[in-house]
């Protein structure tokens, strides 16, 4: 059974969530900050790690950057209310595999759980937004590396989907895929997302007065 | 005896004002009546004379031995020390009978100060007074402040204060000693600046940190008075009403979303906007919080491409249509969740509008959806765009809404 880490400053969030987590999974260990996160990381090596944005003394970010600090590779999922684009970004590309909002339902969390914990991407309809945000404008600096620099075709389709509230199963239907390639293409939009260094990435959330 | 308590007030106030402005007062510097500091002016209006005639005593002091300089720096600060503690308005009247009476008072103390100084003038006073007169006169230009301190003319006053100080002194000197006599009495006179500076220095400097230690402290306090005022009229507002709503968790978490969205709105969006532009996000949100507030129903909005304004009568007919659909899906669909979209990209805006419900055959609608339908799909054709529904039963509706933006109707 996938073992899981709860992360949250709020206990009633982190009760929240676990009642709703519980049925499907082993709770091993809960956290409300950040060096307390990453010693129960750590300590547990969890499959799963499910994690607020914003914490006490620190973001998500920094819970996996220690973590890795100290040797431990695991899945987050970043889980949250409802944050500044710039700090979510900041997160995947900090390594989580997906984002979340708090909205939504017992069905959804543990989907995106189960999808984390077999390697996928999750994609809530807000960070698919704030995908197809960061890589949509037009690119013309020389260094750019179109590999990693701009999505497909069919990347900023599944994303456009994503964003209009689309499950995997309706996109696969829609576009005639499979849910396999649908899930290959979140994967390689979550890889571009991390590792692309298209300064538009920032420049896009100075233009929204987010940073 | 049987007098009206107004009558008593209004009678007690003006005996008041009355003894307090007094026949003589300290003089107000006006600030657009002035050559050097504007206290010869401001005497001039207390006594009742011509500027000019107040400006000639004090020369005439000055060249005595350089007291009038003297004389003119303790009246500024007299007058700048009474100016922030004075209550009573400033009502200047003449003095004396006539104007006759006032210019003889003038002169005569004048020429009484001429006296008295001229008895203490030596030439070390010279020495001293004179090069100090300088110094102060071209420091009280460099840091007097002007209504508007821009950085170049402060520069400006700086270079033209020391000029006046320096080059004054060396060629008053030079007239009156031998020019080495002139450099010793510079010397001296700045050993004296430099040697109140060094003693004042850190007084001085602690109340500038002061200063600048209470101003920030201000701006941190009225900052904080400000988000607290707001978490008051919001949050707290919200929480009581969630409190009160305990048992019933459809109102709750429609509340909770609703104060979650505004709350988002003042933390991450755009500042105070005129009211005639409009961002998609916004306005959209603005139409999914009406319609949550009347159905039980989550609305999540998505805008990609949200970096310019729109004039608001451009996009009402769309978030009028996106309204309407939002309305119907909250009515129909039998879902708790709505997912918007909005994407503004190549000159084009396109929104959907998103349940996963019970969804339609679209040959198959009643009369009253028909007619919603058509209120959607004919506003946005009236206004140069276009609606498409996607619908089939037990697939969930989705409402197509896509409106050309002409060009120049944005703002950054």
């Amino acid at each position: 059974m996938t073992r899981l880490v709860l992360i949250d400053d709020h206990a009633l969030v982190r009760a929240g969530v676990r009642a709703e987590l519980e049925t499907a999974f082993t709770i091993v260990g809960e956290a409300g900050d950040v060096p307390e996160a990453i010693d129960v990381i750590v300590r547990e090596k969890p499959d799963v790690v499910v994690c607020d944005v914003h914490l006490p003394s620190g973001t998500a970010a920094d819970v996996i950057a220690g973590a890795v600090h100290r040797g431990v590779t695991t899945v987050f999922l970043a889980l949250s209310v409802s944050d500044a684009a710039e700090d979510v970004i900041a997160v995947i590309r900090a390594g989580a595999r997906g984002y979340i909002t708090k909205a939504t339902d017992g069905a959804g969390l543990i989907d995106a759980v189960t999808r984390v914990a077999d390697g996928d991407a999750v994609f809530s309809p807000r960070l698919a937004g704030f995908v197809l945000d960061a890589f949509s404008t037009d690119l013309s600096s020389p260094e750019a590396d179109p590999e990693l620099d701009q999505l497909t075709a069919r990347e900023q389709e599944v994303m456009r989907l994503l964003a209009r509230g689309y499950a995997y199963k309706e996109i696969a239907r829609r576009l005639t895929i499979s849910i396999k390639t649908v899930e290959s293409h979140a994967s390689s939009v979550l890889r571009k997302l991390q590792l692309s260094n298209r300064h538009e990435l920032t420049r896009w959330a100075a233009d929204r007065r987010i940073l | 005896m049987g007098r009206e308590p107004a009558c008593c007030d209004t009678e007690y106030v003006t005996q008041l004002t009355s003894s307090a402005a007094s026949r003589w007062q300290i003089p107000r510097i006006d600030r657009n009546e002035r050559v050097l500091g504007g206290v010869a002016a401001a005497i001039a209006i207390e006594v009742g004379v011509q500027p000019l005639v107040i400006r000639t005593a004090f020369v005439i002091l000055a060249l005595a031995g350089g007291w009038g300089l003297v004389v003119y720096a303790l009246a500024w600060a007299v007058t700048a020390v009474a100016a922030p503690n004075r209550i009573s308005p400033y009502r200047p009247q003449p003095k004396g009978a006539t104007s006759t009476h006032r210019h003889v008072a003038v002169g005569s103390i004048t020429l009484g100060l001429l006296i008295l100084f001229a008895r203490f003038s030596s030439d070390v006073f010279n020495n001293i007074v004179f090069p100090l007169g300088f110094v102060l006169t071209g420091a009280l230009i460099a840091w007097s402040r002007g209504q508007n301190d821009e950085g170049l003319s402060v520069v400006a006053r700086v270079v033209a204060g020391v000029t006046v100080a320096v080059g004054g002194l060396i060629a008053f000197a030079a007239l009156q000693f031998s020019l080495v006599d002139a450099i010793v009495a510079l010397i001296f006179g700045l050993a004296i600046v430099a040697g109140i500076a060094i003693v004042a220095a850190p007084s001085v400097i602690r109340l500038g940190r002061d200063l600048d230690t209470e101003r920030q402290d201000r701006v941190r306090q009225d900052e904080r008075a400000r988000i607290s005022a707001h978490l008051h009229d919001s949050v707290l507002q919200t929480l009581s009403l969630i409190q009160r709503h305990a048992d019933d968790p459809a109102r709750t978490t429609q509340i909770a979303r609703q104060q979650e969205r505004e709350l988002r709105g003042w933390l991450y969006g755009p500042g105070p906007s005129a009211s005639d532009r409009v961002r998609l996000q916004s306005g959209l949100e603005a139409v999914a919080t009406r319609v949550e507030q009347s159905h039980d129903i989550v609305i999540e909005v998505i805008a990609v491409g949200d970096s310019v304004t729109f004039e608001r009568p451009l996009l009402t007919p769309l978030l009028d249509a996106a309204g309407e659909a939002m309305t119907n899906a909250a009515k129909h669909a039998g879902v708790p969740r709505i997912d918007v979209y909005a994407e503004h990209r190549d000159a084009v805006v396109e929104v959907f509008i998103r349940d996963t419900g019970v969804g339609f055959e679209p040959d198959d609608i009643d009369a009253d959806r028909r007619g919603v339908t058509e209120s959607i799909i004919a506003r946005m054709r009236r206004a140069g765009g276009e609606a498409i529904i996607h619908a089939s039963v037990d697939a969930g509706t989705e409402v197509e809404l896509r409106l050309p933006i002409p060009e120049g109707a944005t703002q950054p």
